[in-house]
């Protein structure tokens, strides 16, 4: 495993337990892909505000952990700060909050907006001829929503090339309402669509650098819910929401290879 | 009234190059003048509300000033979600410009009967709610408020009242004024006229308000020893002089039902008393019950 990947799961592990909140299989099938994203992009984590960077949205915004341990090691905030996730006065809330998290461009939370807003932005970069990107990332879950679908059809049709939307197929819709054939329905939504294993960094930093071809891209990862930590992956419904107790939290650590 | 929604787009946009039109293909035909003066300005973006308004927050996310233009039902009920988080939690202002509110499509049915609008937007924090009830009120009030980066709505009626009354964003309008008066009436809007046409010959305060939030408390308070009757053909404006008056406030407008008539706007009216004749029957029943 990455050395950045491997920290950043110790560290959302660490937290969960700390706080006893996370989404621990959700957080660590997109490890990855926020890794390769973050690479990628231009941005400043000193400037959060710089003119010239990339947006980069979680729509998953369940995921919030991992986006903050990420945004931590790639040098927004010391991670020590989030370890007061979801706690009442913590600005690290279960759903990240843009106007007090460094480096989160939009509040997420309701699935279904991500890909929308991305759009819009997509399109307001295109109509101020900037060659700025816009990142955002989705769950397989979230596209449920027919907003995903909606807001995807308007950027194929608007030949939004500088839109990228990774899709974080983790499979956890089997009990539900599963995605079949992901890159056929994005392909058919005439999206340029990649298909990477999302758990290999080198794949995804370089679907992410392909050319778009005059459309938004779609990448499809196929990743795993619990990536790193074989309990989780094998009882991925189970550990949806909780908290590891301390013996767990030692076993789930001893775990990440 | 969309004929001079037009104009007032177009002399806004001669000016300030971050106004950006987004349709959800309504109104394409009529402003087919600005879409050719403005091309990259003009987007029909297609029969999505949910992702109209969503898109227009990531505009306004990057400081330009999106217009979203559809109709009333559509983008406010069906488009709640979106109006709530992506505008207003994420603080992503833009502009709702409706067209079809209360029965202004009295023949398609309830489908496309809207009354919960303004009150919909109104309980948003940070949203302005708007319902001008003329042309002059339409152009003062966008041009006024489109560039301000908060969340706004505005509604265009299909009639227009046609009093010629001072408009400033936020202010009401004292119409009629009794010092004797008991009763203040209270109405917002084109139905304005009926209203006036009512209240001119009784013994009433008349008070009219094209912005419904912020509401005017100062007017409101000026009469707040009177007792005080709202009529309008919209649930909104109410709810808000109720918020902010400690006065006993009464309504006559929509009923808890379904209207499930067509025809015009004018039979609408006329079925729930809304027309001049009805308001004057239900004002005249309030003022016999006042010692």
């Amino acid at each position: 495993m990455d050395c950045f990947c491997k920290s950043v799961r110790q560290d959302i592990l660490r937290i969960s337990r700390h706080s006893g909140h996370g989404h621990i299989p959700t957080c660590f099938s997109v490890v990855e892909m926020l890794a390769a994203v973050y690479s990628e992009m231009k941005h400043n984590p000193a400037d959060t505000s710089w003119d010239e960077r990339d947006i980069f949205i979680l729509s998953k915004g369940h995921a919030a952990l991992a986006h903050y341990c990420t945004l931590a090691h790639s040098g927004y905030f010391p991670v020590k700060d989030v370890y007061n996730f979801g706690a009442f006065s913590s600005i690290f809330g279960c759903h990240a909050d843009r106007h007090r998290v460094p480096g989160v461009e939009l509040s997420t939370g309701s699935l279904g907006h991500g890909s929308c807003v991305g759009a819009g932005i997509a399109l307001a970069f295109k109509i101020k001829k900037s060659p700025r990107k816009v990142y955002v990332l989705i769950g397989d879950g979230e596209s449920n929503e027919g907003t995903v679908w909606e807001s995807l059809m308007v950027a194929a049709h608007q030949k939004l090339d500088n839109l990228t939307v990774l899709l974080d197929h983790n499979k956890s819709q089997i009990r539900c309402l599963p995605i079949t054939r992901p890159a056929d329905k994005f392909r058919a939504f005439d999206c340029e669509t990649l298909e990477v294993d999302g758990h290999d960094i080198n794949a995804l930093k370089t679907a992410l650098s392909a050319p778009s071809n005059g459309r938004p891209k779609v990448i499809v990862a196929n990743t795993i819910k619990g990536c790193g930590c074989k309990t989780l992956a094998e009882n991925m419904f189970a550990w949806h929401r909780r908290s590891p107790s301390k013996e767990e939290m030692e076993m789930l650590l001893g775990e990440l290879k | 009234m969309r004929k001079h929604f037009k104009d007032v787009l177009i002399k806004i946009a001669e000016k300030d190059e971050k106004l950006i039109l987004l349709l959800g293909d309504i109104s394409v035909f009529l402003l087919k003048d600005f879409a050719d003066r403005f091309p990259d300005r003009f987007y029909n973006i297609g029969i999505c509300e949910n992702t109209l308004i969503s898109m227009a927050a990531g505009m306004s996310s990057q400081n330009l000033h999106p217009i979203v233009h559809t109709i009333a039902p559509f983008i406010t009920e069906r488009s709640y979600e979106q109006v709530k988080l992506d505008m207003c939690y994420n603080g992503f202002g833009g502009n709702i410009v409706s067209c079809g509110g209360s029965f202004d499509y009295a023949w398609d049915g309830a489908t496309h009967h809207c009354y919960t609008d303004l009150e919909l937007m109104r309980m948003l924090p940070g949203m302005e709610v708007m319902q001008p009830g003329s042309k002059k009120e339409l152009g003062l009030l966008l041009e006024s408020q489109y560039a301000n980066g908060k969340p706004s709505y505005f509604r265009i009626p299909a009639d227009e009242h046609l009093l010629d009354l001072p408009v400033e964003f936020g202010k009401a309008n004292v119409v009629l004024h009794k010092d004797s008066a008991k009763l203040t009436v209270i109405t917002a809007g084109p139905l304005l006229n009926n209203v006036y046409e009512a209240c001119k010959d009784m013994n009433v305060n008349l008070l009219y308000f094209h912005t419904i939030k912020p509401l005017d408390a100062e007017v409101l308070a000026r009469y707040s020893k009177t007792k005080m009757l709202v009529i309008h053909d919209a649930f909104g404006l109410f709810e808000s002089v109720c918020a902010t008056v400690d006065s006993k406030v009464k309504y006559h407008g929509i009923p808890d039902k379904f209207c499930c008539y067509y025809g015009t706007l004018e039979d609408i009216r006329r079925l729930l008393m809304l027309d001049a004749a009805g308001i004057k029957n239900i004002i005249q029943k309030e003022l016999s019950g006042i010692k």
